[in-house]
């Protein structure tokens, strides 16, 4: 794809002015590493740091039946949230497959902010569209008209706080407020895609590289997809396309535990992704750590005994435990810790073990 | 253009620089691959004793985003390998043309050199792909 086809976020060439390298990642043309992956990698697990995620959708849900609305389409269930409160989901076929994995915070019982992945906006606004039939519910698409960041790091609050009018300590994981950062109206959430503590915030798009500025004149650097990508699988956060897709369930995924009962209420994918839930499924994805040198890359295929009984949804270098680490979507009957599997790499086979999950988490 | 691209070594169009000692050659990746790779972790190198064709992938290069293949420059046998770049892959970008070697050769036919770029070509080489 040329670059000009590509779509650009509203802080594009302020990337490139900054010294980023960019690719194509969803359709977007986006910074995929400033300094160096390794180096950003660390100074969020250490300091802070800032991510351009403006590329991600978002929408804004109203209606009487809003809630009825998401309850069938969503496998969590809603009645967890309440006013200020997010929730992380799976939108599901009817096989119990993935249309896409969200973030939606209930502003009030009628309305609904959801924040999607790039790569499935438009599918997912067909998606929720088609669904909404007689019910009283409208749908708007805001990513264009704002913009999106990560802040993300142990030194997020103390960062954060002589910029914003409230105490952002005072928001619990999950939880957002509306306040002023530097003036400027922004929504704020406790949710992030690191395994640090951090936010995740969106404003009008005018606003954004003010609000990009004034986070990086504090201590915390810009972060590239680069390192959003082995800060999440260190954390063991499923990537759309990698650990779930229209071919994988959130069961099989290993995070059943955003399926839930709802005992009286149907949703889409329910009978299905109930039965997994109880009964176990013949495939899971699984943690690896690699214990030969080289490293592990997505599509890699796992062996047990010259059997092949799965493959790496994810893999890669993890700067913090200095090794390669990845998922792999493999036979359950494989799935005991320790458990020695070998990898191809190429033309050769590699040792790695099932290790616990996460890699890292510091939230 | 900030690469280092030094004037006494010859280029292959696929980023590998080799340095000419009688019939025996040093390779590695140039500044500019090294750049474009971003941080590497790890090299498989090949066995001593190997022989290659020229242009054959003899080696991985992996970095944390991707894998690259290293490709001879020139026929010949692997006479050494860098043994510092398994214990710190990094000398690979810190730097390339130095610590950052990768292997000694033995040149199975000198005339292959004649094939290779010389430092002004490899840059308008790069000046291209930069521009597209």
């Amino acid at each position: 794809m040329n670059t000009s086809d590509l779509r650009k976020t509203p802080l594009n060439s302020r990337h490139k002015e900054i010294g980023a390298k960019m690719t194509e990642f969803g359709g977007w043309e986006m910074p995929v590493s400033y300094e160096g992956i390794i180096s950003e990698h660390k100074y969020v697990r250490d300091v802070a740091g800032v991510f351009d995620i403006s590329h991600m959708g978002e929408f804004l849900l109203e209606g009487e039946d809003v809630k009825t609305l998401l309850q069938t389409l969503m496998v969590n269930d809603l009645r967890l949230l309440e006013p200020s409160k997010g929730q992380y989901s799976c939108i599901c076929y009817e096989n119990g497959t993935v249309v896409d994995d969200c973030i939606y915070y209930e502003e009030n019982p009628t309305t609904y902010r959801m924040i999607v992945n790039a790569s499935n906006r438009e599918k997912d606004f067909k998606w929720i569209n088609s669904h909404i039939d007689n019910l009283e519910v409208t749908i708007k698409d805001l990513t264009s008209e704002r913009s999106r960041l990560a802040f993300q790091g142990p030194k997020t609050d103390e960062l954060l706080n002589p910029l914003t009018d409230i105490d952002v300590s005072d928001i619990n994981r999950f939880y957002f407020r509306k306040c002023k950062l530097d003036g400027i109206s922004i929504f704020i959430a406790r949710t992030g895609y690191t395994g640090e503590k951090g936010f995740e915030l969106s404003a009008s798009k005018d606003n954004i590289e003010d609000i990009f500025n004034k986070l990086l004149d504090t201590e915390a650097k810009p972060i590239g997809l680069g390192a959003r990508d082995s800060l999440r699988l260190e954390a063991c956060y499923s990537l759309y396309g990698h650990e779930i897709s229209d071919k994988i369930t959130p069961i099989e995924a290993n995070i059943g535990w955003v399926v839930k009962q709802k005992d009286d209420i149907d949703y889409i994918g329910k009978n299905i992704l109930l039965k997994q839930k109880n009964e176990g499924t013949s495939r899971i994805i699984v943690g690896l750590t690699l214990k030969d040198p080289g490293i592990m890359r997505q599509n890699y295929k796992v062996f047990v005994d010259g059997k092949e009984i799965g493959y790496l949804t994810s893999g890669g270098y993890s700067p913090t435990l200095e090794k390669s680490i990845g998922l792999a979507l493999i036979q359950s009957e494989y799935n005991e810790l320790e458990k020695e599997v070998d990898i191809q790499i190429r033309k050769k086979m590699k040792k790695a073990e099932v290790v616990s999950t996460p890699f890292y988490q510091n939230v | 253009m900030d690469y280092n691209i030094p004037k006494n070594l010859k280029y292959s169009p696929s980023h590998e620089w080799i340095l000419i000692e009688n019939e025996e050659g040093i390779i590695g990746i140039t500044d500019y691959a090294q750049d474009q790779l971003g941080d590497i972790v790890y090299v498989e190198f090949p066995e001593v004793g190997e022989e290659f064709s020229n242009g054959e992938s003899i080696a991985e290069i992996e970095s944390v985003k991707a894998v690259e293949e290293f490709n001879i420059p020139v026929s010949g046998k692997i006479i050494e390998i860098n043994d510092e770049i398994n214990e710190n892959p990094e000398l690979v970008n810190e730097s390339p043309y130095e610590k950052g070697w990768l292997a000694r050769i033995k040149l199975a036919n000198l005339s292959e050199l004649e094939n290779l770029l010389s430092s002004e070509n490899y840059i308008s080489q790069i000046n291209k792909e930069l521009e597209d």
